[in-house]
């Protein structure tokens, strides 16, 4: 899935935490690729949403977890009140928190219910990486904001953590988006 | 005390040129909040707690905006990890204006103490943030001294209010 999304993409912003922070850098290497990892515990798309309204003109696509969004729920409903429409958070949903070893999350929790709950109008939930290359096309143009719920799992050891400087990532994606 | 006119704080506000407020509303900031609200060249943004909204924020300014932030002391509390994240960690340089509950009933010798009192400077200290007193219309001139030095700093700082805003 994130092969098929870097392949495609081509001036929106991505933000990554958690997991996606160490498998997206396999994929892509891009100025507007924003790494979220240690800046703030479940509010990876609180973030996003800010940038998207600061940046209307501009995409931008945040990859989170399932594990990050029951820690900041609250996100959801104001996801769905100021609704930018050059936003897609893409939930991947692995029913653990992965990084920390994989322990399991509440089972029964429906991530498209409490998002369309929340107020966010477009919420899907795409089975298989075959419909995802399919959508792909029109997620990134069609006006949204979208919730996309991707489950997902991974066989595969993730790779280290990169700790890099918190300043320079903001000073990399602000040089980036023309601002520095 | 009656704390600061919502007017004129609203004023200094567009004059240091903040572009989006992000708020949750408290009893003491809802004159302000709503003045806010009235006002057409600021946005306002009201998440639903303030971990969220110093996320948001920091979002904005990165995106080119000039967020202030507007929070109770005990959502200042809520959102350390938010605060350290997406402020102190990465040198943004947030203003939050911050809602001092507890205050006037200690100042006032009520009992019992709101537990949210005698804490809020300690924490602000504990974060090494910059912060001053807004208690009245003549302390209007810390806002702008702050924002000044989170610019200066690259650093958040903080305005507390102890008596709230007056419409």
């Amino acid at each position: 899935m994130l092969r098929l999304l870097a392949a495609r993409r081509t001036d929106e912003v991505v933000i990554t935490t958690m997991t996606a922070t160490l498998q997206w850098p396999l994929v892509s290497s891009h100025p507007l690729d924003f790494d979220f990892l240690a800046f703030g515990m479940g509010h990876a798309s609180d973030f996003g949403l800010g940038l998207a309204l600061a940046r209307p003109e501009r995409k931008v696509i945040v990859l989170k977890g399932d594990g990050g969004l029951l820690m900041s729920l609250g996100s959801l409903v104001t996801m769905g009140r100021y609704a930018p429409p050059n936003l897609l958070v893409l939930l991947l949903e692995n029913r653990s928190y992965e990084m920390t070893g994989g322990q399991p999350l509440a089972p029964k929790a429906d991530f498209v219910a409490l998002a369309r709950g929340a107020g966010i109008d477009k919420v899907e939930q795409i089975e298989d990486v075959t419909t995802f290359e399919e959508e792909l096309p029109r997620l990134l143009t069609e006006p949204g904001p979208h919730f996309i719920v991707l489950p997902v799992t991974n066989s595969e050891p993730l790779p280290p953590v990169a700790h890099t400087d918190h300043a320079e990532r903001v000073v990399s994606l602000r040089r980036g988006l023309g601002l520095e | 005390m009656n704390g600061a006119s919502a007017a004129r704080t609203v004023a200094v506000i567009e004059d240091l040129g903040f572009t989006d407020v992000v708020s949750i509303p408290d009893g003491e900031s809802r004159h302000l909040h709503q003045a806010l609200l009235d006002t057409p060249d600021i946005e306002v943004y009201s998440p639903t707690r303030e971990g969220e909204g110093i996320a948001l924020a920091a979002g904005l300014w990165v995106g080119g905006r000039k967020p202030l932030v507007i929070l109770q002391n005990t959502g200042l509390m809520e959102a350390g990890d938010a605060l350290r994240g997406c402020g102190i960690g990465p040198s943004i340089p947030l203003l939050l204006l911050v809602g001092w509950r507890g205050y006037p009933g200690a100042m006032a010798g009520t009992m019992p103490v709101d537990s949210a009192y005698p804490y809020t400077e300690p924490l602000i200290r504990a974060w090494e943030l910059p912060h001053r007193r807004l208690m009245s219309d003549d302390d209007l001139g810390v806002i702008g001294e702050m924002a000044a030095v989170a610019e200066g700093t690259s650093k958040p700082a903080v305005v507390v209010y102890g008596y709230g805003f007056t419409p």
